[in-house]
């Protein structure tokens, strides 16, 4: 059947581009396209999630891709454009902790690190699993990496919604069941974070000048203010 | 047995006759886009002539090697043709001489003098240009092997023509995450080996920021020609690999016949102006990096490799 | 549908708060709502000592011993914080400034709500996001201040934690697929807990694992804590007696809800991860306590050295054990809260978080002097209090199964923060006044909230009632399967 062999290849397709955008997440150099480089990879996640729904005929995980498109590519940018002002995207380079070389060979180890802890897990499951697993799981590492080697505020908010896409990943392909309340309450629930951070890091922009957050590791006990 | 020894002479001439259309085209494409009008897509036949018919002036502080470069430079690539799938899908006479390393090789090996060649005159910009290619081939090495290694692994063979049925039987081979991931790769290193955007600015006169044309800078007449026609050939025979082996293998001659074959040229030629679309496409969009952003554009390109491998492996 | 009713009455205080009411009102709602909550949730909690499982919406909402006991304590904590917040936020947040007072009273019932609602809910993946909803709504309490140190701690908070969320989400989705694997359908706490036995053990391990180190980040598990520090030493005291006493507890009893499961799938072996992160916890949280000159972050730490008891406890296994992580649970709950009200109480009378500029506290101000004395001895684990008698349960737990040396570690580690909580604890009480006179008095209201938060921290080190006993049982029972 035409059906029964293009569609884990059209979802292999998505999956790899996918794991293409989380290891772009990590190199880009300035904020519009840290923003775009997620936006393609929600679409990525929406289209796999479609994918998934029409090879195993669950009208559930359509529902879940279709939400995902919309609340993660078109609502949120909009979201994030009105509750940051526009001067936080004027300043265009991004910093990094690490350098581009030696952050890409990072994420390459822990890309090998996401398909090592997932091997074992694989053994008799699908074609759809064996893709969106460890590359999810890849995804959720790679998220973890952008937070920690940025160090503005919009980079790391958008390395947080990276990592739960990977863990979605991961879930339309192991848990095509779960109850598509608690899917809505999750895109939801992006929703609220994206408002709550946005409003966070206009606040930071305001009092403090400008969104640079000294890097997340507490050096030391720094007593009083 | 002979049918196959004039299928592969049929090969070597297309590449060798068809080469510098291909640039001239790549160039007419590239001015349209720039709402320029350009040159004749016939043009570097003319340029090629008119060197042909010069004089040749050779500094007398260069040695042999100077000398002997274009025609090295010049040969390769025919050598290559050989041993590639260019217009039929099944293995030629001279297939099985050589693999796909061995391919790389050959086409080191003209870079290689082509190199020495520059560094062997007295201008300056020769080895500046010479080093900043030296620097990017030595980068390109190791995505080269993880291409060829992930390729061959997934195929169970180096030879060009069995891993190319790899990706065609059955269809929905071609959409596997280690595959498209390599085809990026790939057109990755194409851009990079060929000098041209991002990595190089292959019609940029400035030499202080030549790193593949300052090669040819010290060249006049009959060297002059030859240096150009290798380069041009180099760029058709990546195209053709790129093509014939990753990312289309269809269109080419499946029966052993004279006319199967002469047929796949046209086939063949449409799928190459096809991919220099998508070339002028990638060339007019992006500017020209700095010389050490080079390093992070060929490590992207290394680590998609690489993932490539992973994806193929687990 | 009663049940319900309890996490909505803080909702209510919250909408009252919106509308703009004149005077005080805003705090009376919330002191209000707080009082009627914790009646409901004692009253579930009786029930649930007898056994009984509420249920509001079947499959969905419901609430068994352990979930009574962490409502309890959710409510508990709210009533000492709500009357304490009537006395701190004119005094210390917000003098004179009504809009101020609004916006935190909206919040801190936005806050109080999610909390209370996540022991109730039975699906996972709805606790889940409960989580990630308190963490949301406690963002703007933890950069109250504004300053660019209460918006940075805010940030990393906020970052770190939801983080965390994300690494427990995969964990989450994880236990869901392994219950589809073993045929189970319910994706209920029960629901994992019967088809345990039939799930592939790979899975499992992995997803407690993301669990255990995702959710860990709130509660101050060792690589993830780091947020701590500076979230609790901006963060106004009421809202870090919260975050201790209430936020912590929530998340930990979902962790706990997972050990069962583990525990009852075949060649899963969680206790030593379990082990492992609880003691690098206490070991961290000791190291911490001894060096820091912060007397909220010495608190904050202490949380942490208290939730790697709790699971060390839950790692050691058997019915002696769990009861002891159990009551270490409630005890914790209920001194930790005492503590940072009389942290609050010596912020507010010395206007300042250094240890090292206070001291002779007890003489500036005799009530948060004796109330940091009493909090510190309680907290440390000394005798007549709570605290000593609930880890003293986990000790003769540890020896009596045969963990000896795990046993040893603990205690050794406990000792040397007894000894730092009270050098620090001590030179802040004792000794001669430093500064001038003409101090800040302190409130009424905190005082009374001081009186009704340390009433159980002593009771319960004396004696423990019956409907106690028989509750802690209950919760330990569902555990320690």
């Amino acid at each position: 059947m035409v059906q029964s062999t293009w569609m884990p290849a059209l979802n292999d397709l998505a999956g790899a581009l996918f794991l293409l955008t989380a290891v772009g997440l990590v190199v880009v150099r300035q904020v519009q396209a840290c923003l775009a480089v997620f936006v393609l990879e929600s679409v990525l996640l929406g289209a796999s999630a479609l994918i998934l729904g029409t090879a195993l005929g669950t009208p559930d995980l359509l529902a879940v891709g279709l939400i995902t498109i919309g609340v993660k590519a078109i609502l949120l940018p909009w979201l994030l454009r009105r509750t940051v002002s526009g001067e936080i995207y004027t300043h265009r380079e991004l910093s990094q902790l690490i350098n581009v070389p030696a952050s890409l060979l990072i994420a390459l180890g822990l890309t090998v690190a996401a398909y090592l802890i997932a091997g074992p897990l694989l053994s008799h499951q699908t074609e759809f699993v064996r893709v969106n697993l460890p590359i999810g799981l890849a995804g959720l590492l790679l998220g973890a990496f952008t937070l920690v080697t940025r160090r503005e505020a919009v980079p790391q908010l958008i390395g947080l919604l990276a990592m739960e896409n990977g863990a979605f990943l991961a879930g339309v392909s192991i848990a095509p069941g779960l109850p598509l309340i608690a899917e809505l309450a999750a895109s939801f629930d992006v929703l609220v974070i994206v408002l709550v951070m946005g409003i966070l890091t206009q606040a930071i922009h305001e009092h403090v000048g400008t969104t640079d957050i000294v890097h997340l590791v507490e050096r030391g006990d720094e007593g009083h203010a | 047995m002979d049918d196959r020894i004039l299928f592969n002479i049929i090969q070597a001439l297309t590449v060798l006759l068809l080469s510098p259309l291909v640039k001239g085209l790549l160039d007419r494409l590239k001015e349209r886009v720039q709402s320029r009008r350009g040159p004749t897509i016939w043009q570097p036949y003319r340029d090629l002539w008119k060197l042909f018919s010069k004089d040749e002036v050779v500094s007398d502080q260069s040695s042999w090697i100077f000398r002997a470069a274009p025609y090295i430079v010049f040969t390769m690539p025919l050598f290559v043709t050989l041993l590639i799938p260019a217009l039929t899908d099944y293995p030629l006479f001279f297939a099985f001489m050589s693999d796909m390393l061995g391919a790389g090789f050959l086409l080191a090996l003209g870079g290689f003098f082509a190199a020495l060649a520059a560094v062997d005159t007295t201008n300056p910009y020769g080895p500046m240009g010479a080093s900043r290619t030296r620097m990017v081939g030595f980068l390109a090495e190791p995505v080269f092997m993880i291409v060829f290694f992930t390729i061959s692994f997934v195929a169970g063979s180096t030879i060009p023509y069995i891993v190319q049925q790899q990706w065609v039987t059955p269809p929905s081979n071609f959409f596997e995450p280690g595959h498209v991931l390599l085809m990026i790769a790939f057109l990755m290193l194409l851009l990079a080996e060929t000098g041209r955007i991002p990595v190089d600015s292959a019609t940029g006169h400035f030499e202080l920021a030549m790193i593949d044309e300052s090669k040819g800078l010290e060249y006049s007449g009959r060297g002059a020609a030859l240096m150009k026609w290798g380069g041009a050939m180099k760029f058709m025979v990546l195209q053709l690999v790129f093509l014939n082996v990753l990312v289309t293998p269809w269109g080419l001659a499946t029966r052993a016949s004279v006319g199967a074959v002469l047929l796949a040229i046209p086939v063949v030629f449409l799928k190459i102006v096809i991919l220099l679309l998508v070339l002028t496409a990638i060339e007019s969009s992006l500017a020209k990096l700095r010389l050490f952003r080079i390093t992070e554009f060929l490590g992207a390109a290394f680590v998609i490799a690489t993932i490539a491998m992973i994806t193929r492996v687990f | 549908m009663m049940l319900l009713l309890i996490p909505i009455l803080p909702l209510l205080a919250a909408l009252c708060a919106l509308l703009r009411p004149r005077g005080r009102i805003a705090a009376a709602g919330t002191i209000a709502a707080a009082v009627l909550a914790a009646a409901g949730a004692a009253r579930t909690a009786m029930l649930g000592a007898a056994g009984t499982t509420i249920v509001a919406v079947p499959g969905w909402i419901a609430c068994d011993g352990l979930s009574a006991l962490v409502l309890l304590l959710v409510a508990a904590v709210n009533v000492s914080a709500a009357i304490f917040s009537w006395g701190y936020v004119p005094a210390r947040l917000a003098p004179a400034d009504p809009a101020a007072e609004r916006r935190y009273y909206i919040n801190y019932n936005l806050f109080v709500s999610s909390l209370l609602l996540v022991p109730l809910v039975l699906e996972p993946a709805l606790v889940w996001i409960m989580i990630e909803l308190t963490t949301l709504l406690s963002v703007f309490l933890v950069g109250f201040d504004r300053t660019r140190g209460a918006l940075e701690a805010a940030w990393k908070y906020v970052v770190l934690t939801l983080m965390g969320a994300a690494i427990a989400l995969l964990g989450v989705l994880l236990m869901y697929w392994a219950l589809w694997t073993a045929g189970g359908r319910a994706f209920t706490w029960d629901g994992l807990v019967a088809a345990a036995p039939h799930m592939p053990a790979g899975v499992i391990q992995m997803a407690f694992l993301l669990v255990l180190v995702g959710f860990g980040a709130k509660i101050g598990l060792v690589p993830l804590h780091t947020w701590i520090p500076a979230a609790y030493s901006y963060a106004p005291s009421p809202i870090c007696a919260l975050l201790s006493g209430a936020e912590a507890t929530a998340v930990l009893y979902v962790v706990l809800r997972l050990v069962p499961v583990a525990v009852s799938v075949p060649a899963v072996h969680v206790s030593g991860a379990l082990l492992a992160f609880g003691l690098l916890s206490v070991a961290v949280a000791v190291f911490l306590i001894l060096q820091t000159s912060d007397y909220k972050r010495l608190f904050a730490y202490s949380t942490i050295e208290h939730m790697g008891i709790i699971l060390v406890a839950a790692g050691l296994g058997g019915a002696l054990a769990s009861y002891g992580a159990v009551a270490q649970l409630l005890t914790h709950s209920v001194t930790k809260a005492f503590c940072f009200l009389a942290v609050g109480s010596a912020v507010i009378v010395t206007n300042t978080r250094d240890t090292g500029s206070i001291r002779g506290l007890v003489r500036t101000s005799p009530v948060a002097g004796i109330a940091l004395l009493l909090g510190g001895l309680a907290i440390a684990g000394a005798p007549p209090f709570a605290v000593f008698l609930s880890e003293f349960a986990i000790f003769r737990a540890g020896v009596s199964e045969g963990h000896a040396v795990v046993v040893a570690l603990l205690a050794a580690c406990v000792i040397v923060g007894f000894v730092a909580i009270m050098v620090h604890v001590n030179r802040m009480v004792f000794g001669s006044p430093t500064g001038a006179s003409g101090r800040p008095r302190l409130p009424a209201a905190c005082v009374v909230a001081l009186a009704a938060a340390v009433v159980p921290v002593v009771a319960l080190g004396l004696y423990v009632p019956r409907p106690v006993f028989e509750l802690l049982s209950e919760a330990a029972r569902w555990i320690g399967r």
